[in-house]
C-alpha cells in the first residue's frame, strides 16, 4: 500500500510530525520519538458535546464510557487487562467539540494497540446490562465533578448562562436527567454515526518506525468503510448585549466569581492577543489583577484566567475565589477598575514580552513528554483542521504586539459581553435553642 | 547531594532543591512552620522584593515555586535553558538571603487561614486532611503541613527566620537539575547555590512524633450540608517505603486498588457502579506512613461501599492475592515503569524523591527487578504481615442527616459525627 503524505512539521526538537491518509478518510499522523521504548496512540474523533441534542446531553461522554467495553472479539473487562498486563494505560477524554482515546504502551506492545482500537471503532457490542452499569458511573462522576463540587457547578453554570443558543451552552457530561434517559438505540445510532474512519486522526508519538506504524494502520483499517456523517452545522450563537449575572447559595466559606468574557474560536485572528490578555491579567505572579485583588486589596485569596481552547466562539474566563470579609460585588467593582485601565492605558512592551516569554515556556513544555505532544498535536489537527498550527500559534503569540493587545482589550472586555456565576456562602441555620 | 539528568529535547531546564525536614518536624503547636518559612523564602530575597522577585521571573518566562511536604521543603524552578544563570541567581538568594519583610510575614499569617477555607471547600481534600489527623493520632504525618487557626497565631517570624538558618545548610539539601543542560554545567550551578550556604553537618530531622497504636475499628463522619457523594478513605498506619516488603506490598497495592482491573476498581466501580473511581495505596514516604483506600460513593450507598471496601479488605489482608493475579501484577508494575523514567524530568524527580525518604539511589527505578524473585506466596505472607482492616479508620466526608444511621451500622465501628469545618 503506498500512503500519500499531506503535510510534515517539526513536533519539538529533533521529531517531525508527518500527515498521512488512508483511502477510506482515515488521518494518521506520525511522530517518531525514540528517547523512551514507550508510544502514545491516540485516536481522535471529531465528535463532542457540541454534535448532541437538546434532551440527549451527555451522550458523548457516555459513550465514551461504552468504549472500554466489549466487542466482538473482546469480552467486557479485556480491553483493559490486556492494555495494563503489558504494563501501560488506557484513558479518553470528552469535550465540546472532540472526543479522543489514549493508550500509553510499551513500544513492542505497538500492534496489540493498533489491533485494540480497530477493533473498538467497528465491532463495539452495546447491551443493556453495561450500559446501565456505566451510566450510573457517569451519574457519579457527575456527583462527585459538578454537584458536591463549586468549580464544577460554576462551570456549568457559566456556559449555560453564557450561551443562549450554541451547543457550548450545554455541559460536556450532561444534564443529569438527560443522561439517565439517554436509550440504548440512541446510543446504538451515535456509535454508528461518528465513529468512523473518515471522522478519525490516529496520533502516534513515541518509539516506533514510521513505514511499519503505516502498514499496521493499513493492514486494520483500511477495509473499513467511510461512513456518511451528518452535514456540518454552524449554530452562530447571537451577539451578547447585556450582562448577565446569576447567583446562589453553596456550602462554602467565601464568595466564588466565575466571570467569562465571549471571545473569538481559537483559529480566529485576534486568539494569540486575547491569550495574551489573560497572562496578563492573571497569568503569572506578577499580573495585573493577581496583584490588585491579591496583593494590593486582599479581596481574593486566588484568581486565575484562561481562554477556552474551542473551534467556535469561546470564553475568557477568571476565575476568583474572595477572600474573608470581601466579597463578590467589591472583587467585581476592582476588575472593572482593572479592565478600565488597560483599555485606556495600553500594557507596556516589557508587560507583553514578559507574557510572551510566558507563553514561549508553555510551548516547549507542553511537548516534553509523549503523550502531552500527541495531544497538542490531536486537538489542533481535530478541532482546528491542521496539526501545524501548534507551531503556527507559538508563532501568531510570539508576534503579538502592544497594538493588538490594546485593540482586542477594548474588543473584548466590555461588561456588555461578559457573564458572571457567583457562589455565595450558604446561611447557617439557627442553633437550637436548648429547652431549661 | 547533586542529581543531575541531561536532556537536549528541548530549551527547557528543570531544578528540585528539596530541603531535608518539612511539615512533620514542625514544633507541636505551631503545624505549619515549615510551610510558612518556605512561603516568605519566595516572596523576598537578596536586593529584591516579592513584586520585584515576580516580575524578573516572569519577565525570563521562569518560574521557582516552593512546597512543603512531610519529609522536606522543596524550591522547584523552570526556566529556558538561556536565561538559567539568572533564575540559579534568584534562588540562590533564596536559599542564603531571604528577606523575611515583616509586612509580608503578616500577610501570609492572613491568607493562610483562607487556604484552609478552601481545603474545607473541597470535599475531597476535606477528606484527605481529616484522615491524615485521625489515622494514627500522635504520628508526625497526622499533624497538618498547612496549620490550624490556632498554629498559625502562633507562628513567629524569627523562629520561621531561625529555622531556615538551620536547616538551610549545603549538607542538608538534594539538588536535582533536568533538562537542556550538561554534567559539567550542572554541578557548576548547584555549587552557584551553596556557596553562600554555612557547610556546617545536616542538622538531624526530628519528626514530632508520639504514636498511640489504635486498635479497632472506628469512623468519622465529617458533616457538610448537601452532599450527593461521601468522599471515603478507610485505612490506618502501614509500613515504611524502602522496607524488605516493599516490593511485595507493591504488588499487594496493584491488585487491589492500583490498576483499572484490581479488585477494588472492579467490584466498587464496573460491577456496582457506586463511585466514579476506587483505589488503594501505601503513602511513600521517609517514616511509616498511611495504607489507605479511596473512593467517591453516592451517599446512598456510602454504607453500602465501606461495607464492601472493609471485607474486600479483610479477605485480602487474610488471603492476599490469587497466583494469577500476583503474574498479572507483576506484569504490569515491570511493563509500567519505563513510563515514570521517560523523561530527564521525571528521572531527576524520583532520584530526588528516594533520596529525601534516605533510600539507596535508584531504589525506585529498580524495584522492577525484585517483582521476578517473589512468589505469590511471598506477596501473601506480606499481606498478612502488613495489613490490618481490624484497626482501620474510616472517614467519610459527606450529610450527616442522610448518611449517619447506615454508616454507624456497615461495621467500620464506632461513628462520630464532627463538622467540616471543626479541623
Amino acid at each position: 500500500m503506498t500512503w500519500q503524505l499531506e503535510a510534515e512539521a517539526p513536533a519539538g526538537r529533533g521529531v517531525v510530525a508527518r500527515r498521512f491518509r488512508l483511502a477510506n478518510g482515515l488521518g494518521v499522523i506520525a511522530a517518531v520519538d525514540k528517547r523512551a521504548p514507550i508510544v502514545a496512540l491516540q485516536t481522535w474523533f471529531r465528535v463532542g458535546s457540541r454534535h448532541e441534542k437538546v434532551g440527549a446531553t451527555g451522550m458523548a461522554h457516555l459513550f465514551e464510557h461504552l468504549m472500554f467495553g466489549q466487542t466482538e472479539e473482546l469480552a467486557p473487562g479485556d480491553f483493559d487487562r490486556l492494555v495494563e498486563r503489558t504494563g501501560g494505560e488506557s484513558n479518553a477524554a470528552t469535550w465540546v467539540d472532540w472526543t479522543y482515546y489514549r493508550l500509553s504502551l510499551p513500544a513492542r506492545d505497538l500492534p496489540l494497540g493498533v489491533r485494540l482500537e480497530a477493533e473498538r471503532m467497528q465491532h463495539l457490542v452495546l447491551e443493556p446490562t453495561p450500559v446501565e452499569a456505566e451510566r450510573d458511573v457517569v451519574t457519579n462522576e457527575r456527583r462527585e465533578r459538578v454537584e458536591d463540587d463549586v468549580d464544577g457547578w460554576l462551570d456549568e453554570q457559566l456556559m449555560a448562562l453564557a450561551f443562549t443558543t450554541h451547543p457550548y451552552r450545554w455541559p460536556t457530561i450532561g444534564w443529569m436527567e438527560d443522561i439517565r434517559a439517554l436509550s440504548l438505540p440512541d446510543i446504538r445510532g451515535f456509535y454508528r454515526t461518528w465513529y468512523a474512519p473518515n471522522n478519525a486522526t490516529i496520533v502516534c508519538v513515541g518509539d516506533f518506525e514510521e513505514s511499519a506504524l503505516l502498514d499496521l494502520i493499513a493492514s486494520h483499517y483500511a477495509h473499513i468503510p467511510a461512513a456518511q456523517l451528518p452535514e456540518a452545522t454552524s449554530t452562530a450563537e447571537p451577539e451578547q448585549t447585556r450582562e448577565r449575572v446569576v447567583r446562589a447559595p453553596k456550602p462554602i466559606a467565601t464568595d466564588r466569581v466565575l466571570v467569562g468574557y465571549k471571545a473569538p474560536g481559537q483559529d480566529e485572528v485576534d486568539w494569540p492577543a486575547l491569550e495574551i490578555v489573560a497572562t496578563l491579567l492573571a497569568g503569572c505572579p506578577s499580573a495585573r489583577l493577581y496583584r490588585k485583588l491579591v496583593i494590593e486589596h486582599e479581596a481574593a485569596s486566588s484568581v486565575d484566567a484562561q481562554l477556552t481552547p474551542f473551534r467556535d466562539p469561546s470564553l475568557l474566563r477568571l476565575a476568583i475565589t474572595t477572600a474573608r470579609g470581601h466579597d463578590a460585588d467589591e472583587v467585581l467593582g476592582i476588575i472593572d477598575a482593572e479592565m478600565a485601565a488597560l483599555i485606556a492605558s495600553p500594557p507596556s512592551k516589557a508587560e507583553v514580552e514578559k507574557a510572551k516569554a510566558l507563553a514561549e515556556t508553555d510551548f516547549w513544555t507542553s511537548l516534553v513528554e509523549i503523550d502531552g505532544k500527541a495531544e497538542a498535536l490531536g486537538h489542533y489537527e481535530t478541532a482546528l483542521g491542521d496539526f501545524r498550527k501548534v507551531n503556527q500559534m507559538a508563532e501568531r503569540l510570539a508576534q503579538v504586539t502592544v497594538e493588538d493587545v490594546a485593540r482586542v482589550a477594548q474588543k473584548y472586555l466590555v461588561k456588555e459581553r461578559r457573564t458572571i456565576v457567583i457562589a455565595e456562602p450558604e446561611a447557617e441555620l439557627p442553633e437550637e435553642e436548648e429547652d431549661e | 547531594m547533586i542529581i543531575v539528568e541531561p536532556s537536549p529535547d528541548t530549551p527547557l531546564v528543570w531544578f528540585d532543591i528539596a530541603i531535608r525536614g518539612g511539615a512533620s518536624a514542625d514544633p507541636r503547636g505551631v503545624e505549619g512552620l515549615h510551610r510558612h518559612a518556605a512561603m516568605l523564602a519566595r516572596r523576598g530575597a537578596g536586593s529584591r522584593d516579592r513584586a520585584q522577585l515576580d516580575d524578573v521571573l516572569d519577565g525570563l518566562g521562569a518560574a521557582i515555586d516552593v512546597g512543603v511536604s512531610r519529609d522536606s521543603v522543596s524550591i522547584s524552578g523552570l526556566a529556558l535553558s538561556r536565561h538559567l544563570d539568572e533564575v540559579i541567581a534568584l534562588a540562590a538568594d533564596m536559599l542564603a538571603a531571604p528577606r523575611y519583610d515583616e509586612d509580608e510575614h503578616a500577610r501570609l499569617l492572613r491568607e493562610t487561614p483562607q487556604v484552609l477555607d478552601e481545603v474545607r471547600d473541597d470535599d475531597s481534600a476535606l477528606a484527605t486532611r481529616w484522615f491524615d489527623w485521625v489515622c494514627a493520632p500522635g504520628h508526625a504525618y497526622g499533624r497538618t503541613s498547612l496549620g490550624t487557626e490556632a498554629s498559625l497565631a502562633a507562628i513567629d517570624r524569627t523562629a520561621a527566620a531561625e529555622l531556615w538558618r538551620r536547616e538551610v545548610v549545603a549538607d542538608n539539601l538534594i539538588i536535582g537539575v533536568a533538562g537542556d543542560v550538561d554534567e559539567t554545567r550542572a554541578h557548576a550551578l548547584a555549587a552557584r547555590l551553596t556557596e553562600r550556604l554555612p557547610k556546617t553537618p545536616r542538622p538531624p530531622v526530628v519528626a514530632t512524633s508520639g504514636v498511640v497504636e489504635s486498635r479497632g475499628r472506628r469512623a468519622i463522619l465529617v458533616d457538610k450540608q448537601d452532599r450527593t457523594q461521601a468522599q471515603l478513605r478507610i485505612g490506618h498506619l502501614g509500613m515504611r517505603y524502602g522496607e524488605p516488603d516493599t516490593a511485595a506490598i507493591a504488588i499487594a497495592e496493584a491488585v487491589f486498588g492500583g490498576m483499572f482491573s484490581s479488585r477494588l476498581m472492579q467490584e466498587i466501580r464496573v460491577k456496582r457502579g457506586w463511585s466514579y473511581g476506587a483505589g488503594c495505596g501505601l503513602r511513600r514516604s521517609r517514616l511509616p506512613h498511611w495504607f489507605e483506600i479511596w473512593m467517591a460513593a453516592g451517599i446512598d450507598v456510602a454504607a453500602p461501599a465501606v461495607a464492601l471496601a472493609l471485607e474486600l479488605f479483610a479477605d485480602f489482608a487474610a488471603n492476599g492475592p490469587t497466583d494469577d493475579e500476583v503474574d498479572f501484577a507483576r506484569s504490569y508494575l515491570i511493563g509500567s515503569m519505563p513510563f515514570h523514567v521517560a523523561t530527564a524530568r521525571q528521572r531527576m524527580q524520583l532520584a530526588v524523591r528516594d533520596a529525601v525518604f534516605d533510600l539507596p539511589p535508584g531504589f525506585t527505578a529498580n524495584l522492577p527487578a525484585s517483582f521476578p524473585t517473589l512468589s505469590a506466596d511471598d506477596v501473601r505472607a506480606a499481606c498478612r504481615r502488613q495489613l490490618r482492616p481490624d484497626d482501620a479508620v474510616t472517614v467519610a466526608v459527606t450529610t450527616a442527616e442522610t448518611a449517619r444511621d447506615a454508616l454507624a451500622a456497615c461495621g467500620a465501628g464506632a461513628l462520630t459525627v464532627v463538622d467540616h469545618d471543626e479541623y
